[in-house]
């Protein structure tokens, strides 16, 4: 990376870190909208990872939902205390995305899509008929939410979440689950052949971003203190972060992550000022945004303020490199 | 850094620093904070009578000499982006009174935050008996208009049972409930079993056409084949005229034809196929006849927003800020508590039709309004046709033949 390419990293870094803490100095307000952002970006996030791979899941608000199902019914019918509950809710989302992984993955394209769109509904149901243990329609609440609604707590519990997901998604950018994610994505055959088991992969990298699903979700649930059929399976959940990703630029940690901030602040900023017309500017924005900035604006960023250094290798390209020269040497 | 970046950045912390800004606080208002999900109708028209009881009271110049500000924020249908709209209000732009809520899930996710600030909230919907259980005893800074579902369930027994005694000819002894098989229409059927636990009761899912459906055929045909006196859909609005049309097309035309949809489509009763449809509400423009705070609440929706109300959220949301302006003159203070004390005693006759006072009910000290109506369409028009003291019209009975219409 060249000293300009450096200097602008550094400098969007620092301006992510200030935004970042920002909420904790802005009142309990922002702190809600940050950590409403934070869910979505984390949803963002999970779903960008696995279309790195080229499977296109519509299933975000049914793992989110069933995350905050299954945390609210450890606390609530269990008296299992929220974090450890928040946890355990990861772990089963996990392997119940194991489960449904090892059959759905089979499906490619707009087969895995449509069936992964039913997740949120399969869910739904059955946690609308299990009334003994659900709540039924009804929903269930906690006595209390978490941290009794401490909302620097709240915040701080969800910005530590994003972190541990933006590492998370830049340790698939940078290690060899990149190369063998963006190979199935171009072509299996060749990803095949090239030694790649393409269905570990997939359900591996499936139930991984599954967890992190079901874990904002139980964060989700446990700070707001209840769940119910129709508010934890909402088709936003699904809708919101693929529009963020979107906006912000596919294939990266970084477009789901400026997209999130820019999506969900300047949501908030046009339902303040528009009242009455912010959903249909909003919807605009989009438009106009994915029409002439179809790499997001982090590709629009890279393309006009950074110094395009042609290919420059990633660490683990780098590191190969070494490797193959000293083995030649 | 380039120029480019630095100006990147500065936009977005001013952009940032906007929405995140103090307001300051001006003591010569005083303001209403109002959340309610202004991408829909309930919410949206919630709103706006709620802006034309502010415009009112500033008419008639203001309240303790100040005037009033009503500030509203979209809830979005969100329980997370509601409570944040309470934070907001609270600190942000420090309103005195809260007013609004569409949605049970929406207000569920508000009550910690509202319990935070304990200030004087009049709530304008949210049914669930959750809400009451989560808002606790002895909040007494609390105000819930809208009936729990329990009053409501309450009501339609009382009420079905009034006008089967009243008028001998209506037999209500058979019913079946055609329910969407989400939550609402589920709860729907599970509470209809309950109250009506002694009559014969049927009842079968459908997909709502709001959620992707709109086949309602099996449904209609199962109810046709056990002929109910009673039919009831419990579904949303988009079901209303597709449901009508299909019910037209196999000739089911049961005696009562009941919809309980939360809303009604825009110029639903401008159809044939509405004529005769008995419905539950806790208004109606016919009100307009026989009160005439109802007709004053009416003509000032129209001459501000030009469209005519089609949800009763309209006249809550009008009532919501009259009933806490009442109180507030009667009070002639800001003071919480002489407020509190005057909303207890409040006799606030509001476009409902009724007079609205506050008592304890499950578990709340101050609930309003404790009955549902049950309505009709008639020649284009929704009749009320229960509580008996607020008809406005007879029930038409049975439902017209489809080969007549």
């Amino acid at each position: 990376m060249n000293k300009k390419n450096k200097s602008l990293a550094l400098g969007f870094g620092i301006l992510g870190i200030i935004i970042m803490i920002l909420p904790f100095f802005a009142g309990p307000y922002a702190r809600i909208i940050g950590r409403a952002v934070i869910s979505y970006m984390i949803l963002a996030l999970s779903w960008d990872i696995l279309i790195r791979s080229g499977q296109l899941s519509f299933g975000l608000a049914g793992l989110f939902g069933l995350g905050g199902y299954i945390s609210v019914i450890l606390t609530a019918n269990f008296g299992i205390p929220g974090l450890l509950s928040i946890v355990l809710a990861g772990v089963i989302v996990g392997i119940v995305a194991a489960v449904i992984g090892a059959a759905v993955l089979r499906l490619r394209g707009m087969y895995f899509a449509i069936t992964t769109m039913a997740f949120g509904e399969i869910f739904k149901i059955i946690m609308h008929n299990w009334k003994s243990v659900s709540g039924g329609p009804n929903g269930k609440i906690l006595q209390g939410a978490l941290f009794q609604g401490d909302s620097n707590l709240g915040y701080a519990l969800m910005l530590i979440l994003a972190l541990l997901v933006i590492l998370l998604s830049e340790y698939f950018k940078r290690s060899r689950y990149h190369f063998a994610l963006t190979a199935i994505r171009d072509n299996e055959v060749t990803a095949k052949s090239g030694g790649i088991n393409i269905y570990t992969t997939l359900v591996f990298t499936f139930v991984v971003t599954s967890m992190v699903q079901g874990i904002a979700g139980a964060a989700n649930s446990q700070l707001i203190g209840f769940v119910s059929p129709e508010s934890s399976f909402n088709a936003n959940y699904t809708l919101i972060p693929l529009a963020m990703a979107l906006l912000g630029g596919m294939y990266g940690t970084w477009g789901p992550v400026v997209g999130a901030v820019l999506l969900g602040v300047l949501g908030e900023f046009l339902k303040l000022y528009i009242p009455y017309g912010h959903l249909v500017v909003y919807g605009l924005i989009i438009i106009l945004v994915l029409l002439f900035m179809p790499q997001g604006i982090v590709g629009l960023i890279k393309r006009y303020l950074f110094v395009d250094t042609g290919n420059d290798p990633l660490p683990e390209e780098k590191s190969a490199t070494k490797k193959e020269l000293s083995e030649n040497e | 850094m380039n120029r480019k970046g630095i100006s990147l950045m500065l936009i977005l912390l001013m952009a940032a620093s906007m929405i995140f800004a103090q307001g300051g606080q001006d003591s010569d208002t005083i303001k209403f904070g109002g959340v309610w999900p202004l991408g829909d109708i309930t919410g949206e028209q919630a709103s706006k009578a709620a802006q034309v009881a502010v415009d009112e009271i500033n008419a008639n110049g203001g309240l303790l000499g100040k005037q009033v500000e009503l500030i509203v924020i979209d809830s979005e249908f969100n329980p997370e982006k509601g409570a944040a709209a309470i934070e907001r209000l609270a600190t942000i732009d420090k309103v005195d009174f809260f007013v609004g809520v569409v949605s049970s899930g929406v207000h569920l996710g508000q009550i910690p935050t509202l319990k935070t600030y304990k200030k004087i909230t009049m709530i304008t919907g949210a049914a669930s008996h959750l809400a009451e259980e989560a808002i606790g005893a002895d909040q007494e800074w609390y105000f819930h208009l809208h009936p729990w579902d329990y009053n409501q369930g309450a009501s339609y027994v009382e009420g079905w049972n009034a006008i089967a005694e009243k008028y001998s000819e209506i037999s209500i002894g058979r019913w079946f409930l055609a329910y969407e098989e989400g939550a609402f229409g589920s709860a729907s059927f599970e509470a209809t079993k309950a109250l009506f636990s002694d009559m014969e009761i049927d009842g079968e899912p459908f997909l709502s056409a709001a959620a992707g459906g709109g086949d309602y055929s099996a449904v209609l045909q199962r109810a046709k084949a056990y002929d109910p006196d009673v039919f009831i859909w419990a579904g949303y609005d988009a079901d209303a005229l597709p449901l009508l049309e299909q019910s037209k097309a196999i000739d089911f035309d049961p005696a009562l034809f009941v919809g309980a949809p939360p809303g009604w489509p825009a110029d639903f009763g401008e159809s044939k196929l509405a004529e005769d449809v008995t419905l539950y509400g806790l208004w109606a423009p016919s009100l307009n006849e026989i009160s005439e705070v109802s007709a004053k609440f009416y003509n000032g929706f129209i001459a501000k927003t030009g469209t005519e109300p089609a949800t009763y959220f309209a006249p809550l949301g009008y009532a919501a800020i009259q009933i806490i302006a009442q109180a507030v003159e009667e009070a002639g203070t800001m003071d919480q508590d002489a407020i509190i004390a005057e909303l207890k005693k409040i006799q606030y006759e509001s476009p409902t039709g009724e007079v609205i006072s506050f008592g304890p009910s499950n578990i709340i000290s101050n609930q309003g309004i404790r009955n549902q109506k049950i309505l009709q369409w008639q020649n284009g028009v929704q009749q009320v046709i229960w509580p008996f003291e607020q008809a406005t019209s007879e029930p038409k009975y049975p439902f017209t033949p489809w080969s007549q219409r």
